[in-house]
């Protein structure tokens, strides 16, 4: 379990990083944390000629709040965005799913953006960040350009990203006051990715829910946010919620799959019930008869 | 909890909860495992494996490998031929089927060694190791016990893929006292594959000295065992082996004996001369190194009305793979599978088949089986005639008052105690308070569950297997006044430097700081079998009390001599000599011991100078252990997740040497029993390709997955010197069936749980909702993308996307298809039919058929397909077709770009 040969590059700059996935033609791989890379790289699963480890950028790690957003620089360690008090205010189910990713141990490692960029179906900080509305800005020596996540996923580690592009910030739009936090999963053991996992926000205004980010991860090839219950749920008072209506619509948006550690149906059958607690303990909803 | 009653032998040290002398150094790193060890001039070794569980070796071509810079050498089977190398059981047998450490024209597993590369460092051993070309006839591998029994021969050259079978299939006078009992039970039970996962790897490095000496760094269970296993399979005198294994991180079983990769390894270094080193890694110890358990019993018990045993029969398969550790039916299964028990008679059936995957090694209690199958059992039969799990123990456990009796196996019964244990466990919990609140949780929708197990356990053994016999300690007092002791027990983690000093400070009188226990070492010391069998505490601690004997009585008789007085007045305590009534007689041990070796000529007449003696002991043929467990789950109605929320042992291992110890033994075994309930799983899929190959998916239990135990001790002297019971093996043991009947009894309300490990929320699920939640075939039809990741190939060509060529070309019709994948080509067949602007069609291979839609754009195809097996992931095809050929690349997510070959089929 050693890789095989890479050319190892630590740019200062995103220019210069940017400039090495260019020249690379597809044949470099980006290092941020290294917690999915490193495992690759040693199973000989992945086998770039070359090695960009950007964590050497200062300004990928910045944090700033402005412009009714807040934006995330893609090598914060997933600690640092627990740690971090002005994410923990603006985005409470951010930091909570970051809490779930991994160990203690590989948090300290593990970025936010590494996470977001690879795009595992079945991780916490995609699909909350699906859910709570961010886009990723991709820059390459062709420019800049902006993609909802909504755009930005195609299938398992399959994503808008390409190969000469660096993910350089991921943004969050700010939720109002009143907004409820969500966020649960089910893992074989702590740490684990999640046989499946539901996350995201619902803002309730003047006695209505006036917006809803609502996601799956474990459910399918990509980060699923369940389009149909956001609907459902938008306008509605949040004391007449039928919470097992809104788990049935949220699941009709999953594609959940047989793998070693779970069926499809096990994944439905458990994500509706923990989808319908979830809302019923988060908003003041009906419980069905 | 702790309350360790203390025996009547409990001493200064024996009994006592001293701390592990040899923590200090390994808790800050200073211990020296195989890859601590560096050598000047020292390369290292990487193996060519196979990719394919079953085939023929049709080429082997290594200069592609050779010509890399930095390769020393690529040796096949033909180059390490000359050793006529037999690889031996663990009894030091010759195996049932040839093995030879390398493949030798046909591979037999995925993983199956073909060729071990030379190299300056392992980077370029690996890198080598993925030129070295070999072209495979692959064939339809038999993978699981029910394709062994139809499919072809998993060596050609046997009669039939039964490793070994005993027993009667079938039994005239059990199928009578059957067909007339008031209430027969019948269950199947199948345990899954496991891994042993000890944290240090299997790891060698071999020196090679002049023409007759070798010095061989192993991680291994006994350095004794180890020598000799070596000397014996290359023919070579045992004098000139030294094999050293300082420190060793755990093995359960799985390094009981070097095997193929260890044996190829030192192999190459005669032949090479150059100190060479290979160190498993992770994905070669999930996948090439031997597993264990996998295995299935169908058991059929008669019972009368009050629930006292009749008769039954048992049928037990177990799988050996290809190369087990030594063919094996698991005759202990059947030996111990009602000898607690008052079973009056009893038949059985007990196999062992080869199987196109890695073989079988021992894991903890290799014989658990009959624990599981058992204990699970009685619960059935309690709930079938209506009487309590307990009570229907009391009734058949063997208790003391039932003894001396014979098992019908013949294994003699003096002083076992499970009944005695479960009375014990009893008075630790109340049952019936208990039942009151798991009826109340129910009205609430929690399901607890309670369950127990009983069992007793062969420790110890010493009789019918030679290497087994007997351990020697050999115990010096040194000029210092200082005692070293070599032993034939060896450590992998067990503590044996303290539990032995303890043993012999006891013995002797000495500070157990004074005492240093030495068994790293081949070249020190007489032969054992080390950490076998539980066997160290019994055999290990008894031939220290005998050895410490011997050496306290010639003290005694030395000082006696010098001190002018009576050898019955001196006594040693604390390290010094005492003359009762003469204080002024007292001395240091130094002070005796440098006469002892200094002066010679003033020790008695005829005695031997020096201060050191020697025991070989024998222990008794069996030495046997008891206990009883129980512990409380919870089960999630809503997830099928089980949270254990007590769990409570009860044992009888004899006099404890160390109860902090023993507690550390049963706590490791349990750890392992949850993992092999509820986590732990080696699987394979049709083509015998491993599906869990990294820690993600072979899921060891993790601290949050075991609770706090707790411990009583009953504490049984046993006929061994010492009174010790072994204790090593116990908890992967009752483990399981405490789990699987305290989950049992939580779901009973909705059903019977199937008797399948591992146990996961799925299929709990699956009796909590009473519908199958089974995966569908169609979604997980395996197509050919990489699955199991042996790490070989050279980087897949980056391939620019073939350019668009407008020209009619005929695309619809087969097409046989050749995918370049990090483990080797992978051959399908494609069906493609046109229609417009669109293409669609079937991927087809043995492992199945997948349909797939795209879109074409002039001779040029391109497709998705989303593949969730072995991993999940969407290929992505494009592919361009030039008369009768085909040529592009599969995007393979995260693992990059596969080329993809065709011609017209």
């Amino acid at each position: 379990m050693k890789p095989a040969a890479f050319d190892y590059y630590a740019p200062s700059s995103i220019e210069e990083a940017c400039r090495l996935l260019s020249e690379a033609g597809g044949g470099a791989t980006v290092l941020a944390g290294g917690q999915t890379l490193m495992p690759l790289l040693a199973l000989r699963m992945s086998q770039p000629f070359i090695v960009v480890d950007i964590t050497r950028i200062a300004a990928l790690k910045t944090v700033t709040r402005g412009d009714g957003c807040t934006r995330i620089g893609p090598t914060l360690r997933q600690n640092e965005l627990i740690a971090h008090a002005e994410i923990g205010r603006a985005l409470p189910s951010l930091v909570t799913a970051a809490r779930h990713v991994g160990h203690h141990q590989t948090r300290n490692r593990g970025t936010v953006g590494g996470s977001i960029a690879l795009g595992e179906p079945a991780a916490e900080l995609p699909a909350t960040a699906l859910a709570l509305g961010a886009s990723v800005e991709l820059r390459s020596l062709r420019g800049t350009r902006r993609v909802p996540l909504q755009d930005f996923y195609f299938g398992p580690y399959a994503t808008a990203l390409e190969p000469d592009e660096l993910l350089v910030g991921i943004e969050f739009p700010d939720w109002p006051a009143g907004t409820s936090w969500l966020f649960r999963e089910i893992a074989q053991r702590p740490g684990d990715f999640a046989l499946v996992g539901f996350s995201g926000a619902v803002t309730v205004q003047d006695g209505r829910i006036s917006r809803a980010g609502l996601a799956w991860f474990g459910m399918g090839p990509t980060p699923i946010r369940a389009r149909q219950a956001e609907a459902a749920l938008l306008n509605q008072n949040p004391e007449q919620i039928d919470a097992q209506a809104i788990a049935q619509l949220a699941i009709a948006d999953t594609a959940p799959f047989d793998d070693h550690h779970a069926s499809a149906e096990y994944r439905r059958t458990v994500g509706r019930r923990l989808c319908a607690k979830l809302l019923s303990e988060t908003l003041p909803a009906r419980q069905a008869a | 909890m702790n309350d360790a009653q203390h025996p009547p032998q409990a001493g200064r040290y024996i009994g006592q909860r001293v701390e592990r002398k040899e923590d200090a150094r390994l808790l800050t790193g200073r211990g020296v495992y195989v890859d601590d060890v560096s050598l000047p001039g020292m390369l290292h070794v990487a193996f060519v494996r196979s990719p394919i569980a079953r085939g023929r070796i049709r080429s082997l071509d290594a200069s592609p490998a050779l010509a890399l810079p930095g390769v020393y050498a690529v040796y096949t089977a033909q180059d390490l031929a000359r050793f006529k190398i037999d690889m031996l059981s663990f009894f030091l047998a010759a195996p049932a089927v040839q093995i030879t450490p390398l493949a030798s024209g046909r591979v037999a597993y995925v993983g199956d060694p073909v060729a071990l590369v030379i190299a300056q460092n392992r980077y370029i051993a690996e890198d080598a190791a993925g030129l070295v070309q070999v072209d495979y006839e692959e064939e339809t591998p038999v993978v699981g016990i029910d394709a062994a029994r139809e499919g072809a021969l998993v060596h050609p050259d046997s009669d039939s893929n039964i490793a070994v079978a005993m027993g009667e299939e079938h039994d005239e006078a059990i199928e009578a006292l059957l067909a007339q009992a008031p209430h027969v039970v019948s269950t199947t039970v199948h345990h899954q594959r496991v891994a042993q996962s000890p944290i240090e790897t299997r790891g060698v490095v071999v020196a090679k000295h002049g023409e007759g000496e070798l010095t061989v760094y192993l991680a291994c269970q006994s350095p004794q065992m180890a020598a000799r296993y070596i000397a014996q399979a290359f023919g070579l005198p045992p004098t000139g082996i030294r094999v050293i294994s300082k420190d060793v991180g755990g093995s359960f079983g799985l390094k009981v004996q070097p095997w193929r990769e260890e044996i190829a390894v030192i192999a190459a270094g005669l032949i090479f001369g150059r100190p060479l080193k290979w160190i498993e890694d992770r994905l070669e110890n999930l996948t090439a190194s031997n597993q264990a358990r996998d295995q299935q019993m169908r058991i059929r018990a008669a019972f009368d009305n009050e629930g006292r045993m009749l008769a039954a029969h048992s049928d037990y398969d177990l799988d050996n793979g290809a190369y087990p550790h030594g063919a094996d039916c698991n005759i202990a299964v059947s030996m111990f599978l009602w000898a607690a028990y008052k079973m009056p008679q009893f038949n059985f059936y007990t196999k062992g088949w080869f199987t196109n995957t890695v073989g079988l090694a021992a894991y903890r209690g290799p014989w658990a089986m009959e624990s599981l199958a058992r204990e699970t059992l009685l619960d059935i039969a309690a709930r079938q005639i209506g009487i309590d799990p307990i009570e229907i123990r009391r009734r058949n456990l063997v208790y003391k008052a039932d003894q001396p009796r014979t098992t019908p196996f013949g294994i003699p019964l003096e002083d076992i105690t499970p009944a005695e244990c479960l009375e014990l466990l009893l008075q630790k919990f109340d049952v019936a308070a208990f039942r009151a609140e798991q009826a109340q949780a129910r009205k609430q929708g929690r399901y607890l569950g309670l369950g127990f197990a009983a069992y007793i356990e062969p420790t110890a053994g010493s009789a019918g297997i030679s290497v087994l016999a007997s351990d020697v300690a050999q115990i010096r007092i040194e000029p210092t006044g200082k005692v070293s002791a070599v032993l034939s027990t060896h450590s992998q983690g067990h503590g044996t430097q303290t539990t032995m000093a303890q043993v012999i400070a006891e013995t002797l009188g000495v500070p157990l700081a004074d005492v240093s226990v030495h068994e790293d070492d081949s070249s020190r010391g007489g032969f054992g079998a080390g950490a076998s069998g539980s066997r160290q505490a019994v055999a290990g601690g008894g031939a220290s009390i005998k050895a410490a004997e011997l050496l306290r009585d010639k003290l005694r008789r030395v000082a006696a001599h010098l001190l002018e007085t009576d050898a019955q007045r001196v006594r040693i305590e604390n390290g010094r000599i005492l003359v009762d009534g003469e204080p002024e007689k007292s001395r240091s041990l130094r002070e005796i011991a440098e006469v002892a070796y200094g002066e010679p000529e003033r020790l008695p007449e005829g005695m031997e100078a020096g201060l050191e003696a020697q025991y070989r002991y024998r222990p008794p043929p069996l030495t046997l252990s008891s206990a009883a467990h129980l512990c409380v789950v919870d089960v999630s109605a809503d997830t099928g997740f089980v949270k254990i929320l007590r769990w409570i042992s009860s044992e009888d291992c004899g006099v404890m040497i160390n109860p902090a110890v023993v507690e550390g033994q049963i706590a490791g075994g349990l750890a392992q029993a949850i993992g092999t309930v509820l986590l732990e799983h080696v699987s394979f899929d049709a083509r015998g390709n491993p599906t869990a190959v990294t820690y993600k998916d072979y899921m060891l239990p993790a601290i949050s997955d075991v609770p706090d135990f707790e411990y009583h001790h009953l504490c049984t002297p046993s006929q061994s010197v010492g009174g010790f019971r072994g204790v090593g093996e116990g908890g992967c043991i009752v483990g399981p069936p405490t789990l699987v009947n305290a989950i049992a009894d939580a779901l009973s309300p909705f059903g019977a749980i199937p008797l399948d490990l591992p146990l996961t929320p799925s299929k709990l699920l699956e009796v909590i909702e009473g519908r199958s939640m089974a995966p569908r075939p169609a979604e997980s039809a395996p197509v050919p993308v990489p699955s199991a990741p042996v790490p070989s190939a050279a980087p897949a060509p980056v391939l620019e996307a073939p350019p668009v060529i407008a020209t009619q070309t005929r695309i619809d019709g087969i097409w046989k298809l050749v995918l370049a994948t990090p483990i080797g080509p992978q051959k399908f067949n494609g069906n493609f039919v046109t229609d417009g602007d669109k293409v669609s069609g079937t991927l087809d291979s043995d492992m199945g058929s997948q349909a797939f839609s795209g879109v074409v754009e002039g001779n040029r195809l391109r497709w998705d397909l989303k593949v969730t097996k072995p991993v999940s992931v969407t290929l992505k095809y494009d592919v361009l077709i030039e008369g009768d050929k085909l040529s592009g690349k599969v995007k393979m997510g995260i693992f990059g770009n596969a080329k993809l070959t065709g011609e017209r089929g």
